[in-house]
């Protein structure tokens, strides 16, 4: 008798568990159960105290590369960096290779300087999508006004007040890619080593056990991964939003991937001894 | 002529961005949202004619996007305005160059991609050979063979041991897999311990890769799940629920006519 139904929970149809995982994710949703985000990872800390120790007026250039389909993980992360750039007075300016981002970066810029008083092209300035990252990314190393001659909207950029000192690399405090490619790997070998200007990172969840060895080498100064690391930072700066509220629902998530494993492999390990 | 059509295009941009900006725009787009977000889920439960919409409409609305972003941010600002104002003819250069690429889907003139494509190689691996050496594989040799303690400094302090440990562990976990990875030796005594407990630093590594892989996944379902759950409420009129619920109908329903089709044919 028990051995039917133990057959039968390990034959189950994965539709069920799907049915199951959506109902369990949609209970944070309806009604947050404010489940506590405690440990703070180490890399996502190093991001933090990067920027919290740089002057106030420092450049910081940060290249969103990410587009809708991993908008819940780097969405979050990006919002929370340039709060923080913004809380510390540092000056920004956004770039990106991925067509798909431009929207996303406008949703940012529609909101989070009103946030902080911050004024385009005086605190902060949206450069136009670009193409054929490698060329842009060296030639950023000389003479950006090569590339960037105008923002997105079309007004030149060099007389602009936040653009004030600023030509290459050596003139920013650091360059920050969050994406959902493989860029991150391209900003460190075309900019990060050949032009010593201090990287920092964002990356998917997926992605991040791969960046190890560039942290370990100091190549990348810190990395913030996926959405934990985007809770993390939310928590850091004292501003809680998207990521925090998704922690609820990867617990919960998690939660039962692990009874899931857990109970088959009981189920299994008795089955081959009785 | 080519003038006149940027304007229009432009006037049609504006235009869109007011409009969807209205509550009217804003609601349409939550349905449309919500309605597309439901169509490829459905395909969890089986393939079905409104995934397939939701599909083609993904890839046509992508490659749309890209396309007009390209040609809004890169072509109009880089080759057409200066050849226009006549300030810089030299970018004809490039942009014949890539233009040549084209010339690929045509058979007959398929050789003239030849001279694009030399240039992109040539440029392309110039530039990427030293540097992936110098970032990819020195550094990376030299971050993982490290001296354990530092000249000058306490060595018995509690950082400096577990400095040590690291140190000791990263290196031995490269040589254990290096040896697994080795096939000029025959895998048994020593060598296969060696290359045993490098199977090991392999299965931890995955483990981290899945463990991050499942977070990252259900990370993206909750993003759309909150979307949905936005589209949910009243002033989008109730559009998750409603699209849910005609689906769920679709499903039923046709899981009835295609069981009446089944027992007809028999």
């Amino acid at each position: 008798m028990l051995r039917k139904y133990t057959e039968k929970f390990l034959k189950m149809d994965r539709r069920l568990i799907f049915a199951l995982l959506t109902i369990l994710m949609f209970i944070p949703l309806i009604k947050p159960l404010g489940l506590p985000n405690k440990a703070v990872g180490v890399s996502c800390q190093q991001v933090y105290d990067f920027i919290e120790n740089l002057k106030p007026g420092g450049f910081i250039l940060i290249s969103l590369d990410y587009d809708p389909s991993t908008r819940p993980e780097l969405h979050p992360q990006a919002k929370a960096v340039i709060r923080h750039a913004f809380r510390k007075d540092l000056r920004v300016a956004v770039m990106t290779f991925l067509p798909g981002s431009t929207g996303l970066i406008e949703e940012i810029f529609a909101t989070v300087p009103k946030e902080y008083n911050k004024k385009e092209e005086i605190d902060y300035v949206v450069l136009p999508y670009q193409a054929g990252f490698v060329a842009v990314m060296t030639q950023l190393g000389s003479d950006m006004y090569s590339i960037y001659d105008k923002d997105k909207n079309g007004n030149p950029t060099k007389k602009m007040p936040v653009m004030k000192g600023i030509t290459n690399y050596d003139d920013m405090s650091a360059v920050m890619c969050i994406t959902g490619t493989a860029l991150l790997d391209q900003w460190v070998l075309y900019a990060g080593d050949k032009f010593h200007v201090p990287m920092l990172g964002g990356v998917t969840a997926v992605s991040q056990p791969g960046y190890g060895p560039y942290l370990q080498k100091g190549q990348l100064k810190g990395l913030i991964g996926g959405m934990k690391g985007a809770a993390d930072y939310e928590g850091l700066i004292g501003k809680l939003g998207k990521g925090t509220t998704g922690i609820d629902v990867l617990n919960l998530g998690h939660l039962l991937v692990l009874f899931l494993i857990i109970t088959s492999n009981i189920i299994l390990f008795f089955m081959k001894r009785f | 002529m080519l003038e006149s059509l940027f304007a229009f295009v432009n006037k049609i941009d504006v235009a869109s961005s007011v409009w969807v900006s209205s509550s009217m725009g804003m609601m349409l787009g939550g349905w449309l949202a919500a309605g597309l977000t439901i169509f490829m889920f459905s395909f969890l439960y089986k393939d079905n004619p409104f995934f397939k919409i939701a599909e083609h409409l993904y890839l046509g609305a992508g490659m749309g996007w890209l396309f007009q972003v390209s040609f809004f941010s890169v072509w109009m600002p880089k080759i057409w305005e200066p050849i226009k104002s006549g300030e810089d003819y030299l970018v004809l250069i490039p942009a014949l160059l890539g233009l040549s690429l084209i010339a690929q889907f045509v058979p007959k003139i398929s050789w003239v991609s030849r001279y694009g494509f030399t240039f992109v190689m040539g440029y392309g691996a110039g530039l990427s050979i030293p540097a992936e050496l110098s970032t990819n594989f020195l550094a990376q040799i030299s971050g993982t063979i490290v001296p354990l303690f530092s000249l000058g400094e306490p060595c018995l302090t509690g950082a400096a041991l577990w400095g040590a440990f690291n140190s000791f562990l990263i290196f031995f976990g490269l040589i254990c897999v290096l040896f697994y990875f080795f096939f000029s030796l025959e895998h048994k005594g020593a060598v296969k311990k060696v290359s045993n407990i490098g199977i090991y630093f392999l299965m931890l590594y995955f483990g981290a890769v899945f463990g991050n892989t499942v977070m990252g996944r259900f990370s993206l379902l909750y993003g759309r799940f909150d979307d949905l759950y936005k589209y949910s409420g009243s002033n989008y009129s109730y559009a998750s629920i409603i699209i849910f619920f005609a689906l769920v109908t679709f499903f039923v329903g046709s899981h009835f006519v295609d069981k009446k089709k089944k027992l007809k044919a028999k």
